[in-house]
């Protein structure tokens, strides 16, 4: 009952009952404006980062060319890098509200299209590894809570947590290694494809399964490990009991329910984590040569090529950022009790 | 034939080597429409016992005996016919103030559910929304209230709405699991007479369970009392109310004091051998704490501002014990946190010993040594890792008292008597019980050596039987120390018990403060009628 030591016990018994639905879109605006604070955060931290790592950016864009000291001069002068920091932030600010990331110097390409064109692949990639992981985890997340301590529990949660904890790339090699023939090795499509759409969309979907299977593999886990003790959390509530009393099934009680609730924690870590798998795929597409964002960030990484690498990181940064909110909003259309509070 | 027949009813519980025996061979019998009462203190097996009748028991029960439910024996029935009887034949009133409703759920789709789930062939939406509706207003709720979920609900409207959901397949038993433990005296009323006007208008048994002997001798025509896994005691309700027989009937009888039989007055303390303790002398002059014209708002969302706290003038003098009685709501705990120094008055002050309350940190550390808090539930108020002696001990090194920590402790044990102290001291909590675990909760505010304990009901969460030995050690401690206390309780047969006077609190206002004897007597305001109105009396069963 009345526990003196929270303060917003009385204001709550004593308040007017609280209205739904009315606060709703302040929340969206706060979440939003909490995003876009991070955000700045996160633009401010890109161009710092990149500034202070060592080494120098134009002996690098010139390893192993001739050039003369001329000639990287007016590189320098080209790119900016001879102004004071200050200056080259501002710049750099200024452009970036124009959607201007700057101009990768070794693809000598502007960066946004750069991003925007592997963000095609990253995102099929992703989304079909992350459909099936929150699917398969959440399935078996659920079974194995279920029968807690069952043979099925103790199988499904030890390969997950194997599967969890082998290293991506590794996991990559060795599928290639065991299928060797079945599957191509790398790239999206071959370039000798029939041109029409049912043709191009089976090669891709033929190039797709060693990447989707290993991304699937090492992250479905936390998925299943989550839902389980969510839901292991909820077995003992008070309304299953009620739900039993009333003659449901057991399955109708689960799914009805002990899931619903259960479901609460594990969407908030579904959805945080979409923005780390965008990330995250860096080593898939490396060892698969799988065109995307992942494989660009390597590359941008590997030649020092500064924009491009300040490019990736705001762009991933800012799905994480994204996700988030988009959690946030999700949880509350899930949970009654967030909506009224 | 009887609508339920238990026959020699066994449950034991197995697990980790253990066995522990809940239910040790009952035997009851309920007819159709008639209503029984079945009492007794937390871990007698009552819940087990009704749990059993659904088998609703977790898997590592074992059950022997039998549960006859309109002549067909539960345990061996087969999961499907089982499924078929629950909810239909016998339904159950979860204590829904708790969490017996899915919390993501409308609760209009939670009472529909069993409809549809029993019916042959689905109703029509329509149908089953008149239903559901129909439902809602038998239990005196608007229909709206069906699009709300749990949350939105007070205590009152949840139970409502758990009475709705067993009554929605129209069984032909209800049992009643503590349906009114949560709510205070005006709800629990409210609650009680409808329960038992359904009972009555649709003819349908029930089985009322509760620690409580006048919450069922007002509801149920027989009463059946359990301790120790056995029915020691059954009959009418007034014959076993009126003459205990079983000497734990007695004591359960005891714990629930009749308001304004001065056989009950300090009940406590004169029914036990060291009897009731001589009272300090009158206060005289100036009292330890007084409140003037303290207010208290909120604002809101939407910059409504709510008052809890209207305007409150309280005394209480030295060796006093001032019960602060009043509803959920009625603003009691915001003026107690008020009087600790944890909430800040918006206007009016709050003088202790002649001065001011400090608004320093500094001031107010020393003042909250003076003045100690004792929580409701001492299993959640004390720290599971500390041991007995840490609990106690770490208000002195808060408050750097000086001289020997143990000493100290030792001292506070034996004023809460824990004896012996050196016994108590490595304990943990869950090797007490809870009286005793209440006990070194009061014996960690005595350490600090205060002169006001301010109490929330401080013997709510206890079981009948340490209600008693609670309170009696509150009067004593009283007469030795000459501690005042601030006991603030929505139970006004608590402060009949043990207060000197009484201030009853409603909307944010003391509405009647007095003597108890005066004011539970011959109370002046509407509002204290309402509240003595509104408590079971014992012997006067509802009308049938």
């Amino acid at each position: 009952m009345s526990d003196i030591l929270t303060p917003t016990e009385d204001a709550l018994a004593e308040a007017p009952p609280p209205t739904r639905g009315g606060g709703a879109l302040r929340y969206v605006l706060t979440k939003i404006g909490g995003g876009l604070v991070s955000m700045a955060l996160v633009v401010v931290l890109g161009f710092l980062l990149f500034r202070v790592l060592p080494g120098d950016v134009i002996q690098t864009m010139f390893r192993g060319r001739p050039a003369s000291p001329e000639l990287m001069a007016e590189a320098e002068e080209r790119l900016g890098l001879n102004k004071p920091l200050f200056e080259q932030f501002l710049d750099y600010l200024w452009r970036l509200l124009h959607g201007d990331l700057g101009q990768s110097y070794v693809f000598n390409v502007p960066v946004t299209d750069k991003i925007l064109e592997r963000l095609g692949p990253t995102l099929l990639l992703v989304g079909v590894a992350t459909l099936i992981a929150v699917a398969l985890g959440l399935w078996l997340g659920t079974r194995s809570a279920w029968r807690r301590g069952s043979r099925f529990d103790r199988i499904s949660t030890g390969v997950a947590l194997a599967l969890w904890s082998t290293p991506t790339f590794w996991l990559g090699m060795l599928l290639l290694a065991a299928t060797s023939g079945l599957f191509p090795t790398a790239g999206i499509v071959y370039s000798d494809t029939a041109p029409d759409f049912l043709s191009q969309a089976l090669d891709v979907a033929h190039h797709m399964v060693l990447p989707t299977i290993t991304l699937v593999a090492v992250i479905y886990a936390q998925y299943q490990l989550v839902m389980r003790s969510s839901l292991l959390e909820e077995m003992g509530a008070d309304y299953l009991t009620t739900a039993r009393a009333k003659g449901l099934r057991d399955d109708l009680v689960r799914r009805r329910h002990a899931v619903p609730n259960a479901l609460l924690p594990t969407v908030t870590l579904v959805f945080l984590h979409l923005g780390f798998v965008i990330a995250g795929a860096v080593s898939v597409e490396t060892v698969f040569s799988w065109p995307g964002l992942g494989l660009l960030t390597y590359d941008a990484l590997r030649v020092r090529d500064l924009p491009l690498l300040q490019g990736t990181f705001v762009v991933l940064a800012g799905a994480v950022i994204l996700m988030n909110v988009l959690a946030d909003v999700l949880y509350r259309v899930l949970d009654p009790r967030v909506r009224a509070s | 034939m009887a609508l339920l027949d238990i026959k020699d009813l066994t449950v034991r519980y197995t697990g980790r080597g253990r066995e522990i025996e809940a239910v040790r061979g009952v035997n009851l019998s309920l007819a159709p429409g008639d209503t029984l009462g079945l009492a007794g203190e937390s871990g007698c097996g009552k819940s087990t016992l009704a749990m059993s009748v659904l088998r609703l028991l977790p898997a590592s029960a074992r059950i022997g005996g039998e549960i006859l439910l309109d002549g067909e024996d539960v345990n061996t029935m087969k999961w499907g016919r089982l499924r078929a009887v629950r909810w239909t034949t016998a339904a159950i009133v979860f204590q829904g103030a708790m969490h017996a409703l899915n919390p993501v759920r409308r609760v209009r789709d939670q009472i529909a559910e069993p409809i549809v789930l029993h019916a042959d062939t689905p109703p029509p939406p329509a149908a089953l929304r008149r239903r559901v509706d129909e439902l809602l207003a038998q239990v005196e709720l608007p229909a709206e209230k069906g699009e709300s979920y749990p949350h939105e609900l007070s205590g009152g409207q949840k139970q409502r709405v758990m009475i709705a959901m067993a009554l929605a397949c129209e069984p032909r038993l209800v049992i009643a699991d503590e349906p009114t433990t949560a709510l205070d005296v005006i709800v629990q009323a409210q609650v009680l007479a409808l329960l038992s006007r359904l009972v009555t208008e649709q003819d349908i048994g029930l089985i009322m369970i509760s620690h409580d002997l006048a919450v069922l001798a007002a509801t149920c025509r027989r009463l059946a009392v359990m301790y120790e896994g056995r029915l020691v005691e059954e009959g009418e309700s007034a014959a076993v109310i009126g003459r205990p027989e079983h000497p734990h009937t007695a004591a359960l009888a005891a714990a629930f004091p009749t308001v304004g039989d001065p056989e009950y007055r300090y009940a406590p303390a004169t029914s036990s051998e060291l009897g009731l303790p001589d009272p300090p002398p009158p206060p005289s002059g100036e009292p330890l704490l007084r409140t003037e014209g303290l207010r208290v708002t909120f604002t809101g969302r939407g910059r409504s501002v709510t008052t809890a706290v209207a305007g409150v003038d309280l005394e209480v003098h030295a060796g006093e014990i001032v019960a602060l009685v009043g509803q959920s709501g009625s603003g009691k705990t915001t003026l107690a946190r008020t009087v600790l120094g944890l909430q800040r008055p918006t206007a009016g002050r709050v003088v202790f010993d002649g001065t001011p309350l400090p608004t320093g940190t500094r001031g107010l550390r020393a003042y909250r040594r003076q003045v100690q808090l004792v929580l409701q539930d001492p299993t959640s108020a004390l720290n599971p890792r500390h041991s007995v002696y840490e609990s106690v001990a770490e208000g002195l090194r808060i408050h750097k008292m000086p001289g020997d920590e143990r000493a100290r402790v030792a001292a506070a044990l034996e004023a809460a008597e824990l004896r012996p102290a050196e016994e108590f001291m490595p304990l943990l909590p869950h090797q007490l019980s809870g009286g005793q675990r209440q006990r070194v909760v009061i014996a960690g505010a005595l350490a600090l050596e205060p002169r006001l304990l301010v109490a929330d009901e401080p013997v709510a969460s206890l079981d009948a039987s340490v209600r008693g030995e609670i309170l009696a050690l509150l009067l004593r401690l009283r007469a030795r120390l000459g501690l005042a206390a601030l006991v603030i309780t929505h139970d006004l047969g608590l402060a009949w018990n043990i207060a000197d006077r009484v201030a009853v609190m409603y909307r944010g206002e003391l509405v009647e403060v007095g003597p108890v004897d005066e004011v539970l007597r011959s109370p002046t305001h509407d509002y204290t009628r309402s509240l003595l109105a509104a408590l079971p009396t014992l012997g006067t069963p509802a009308e049938h």
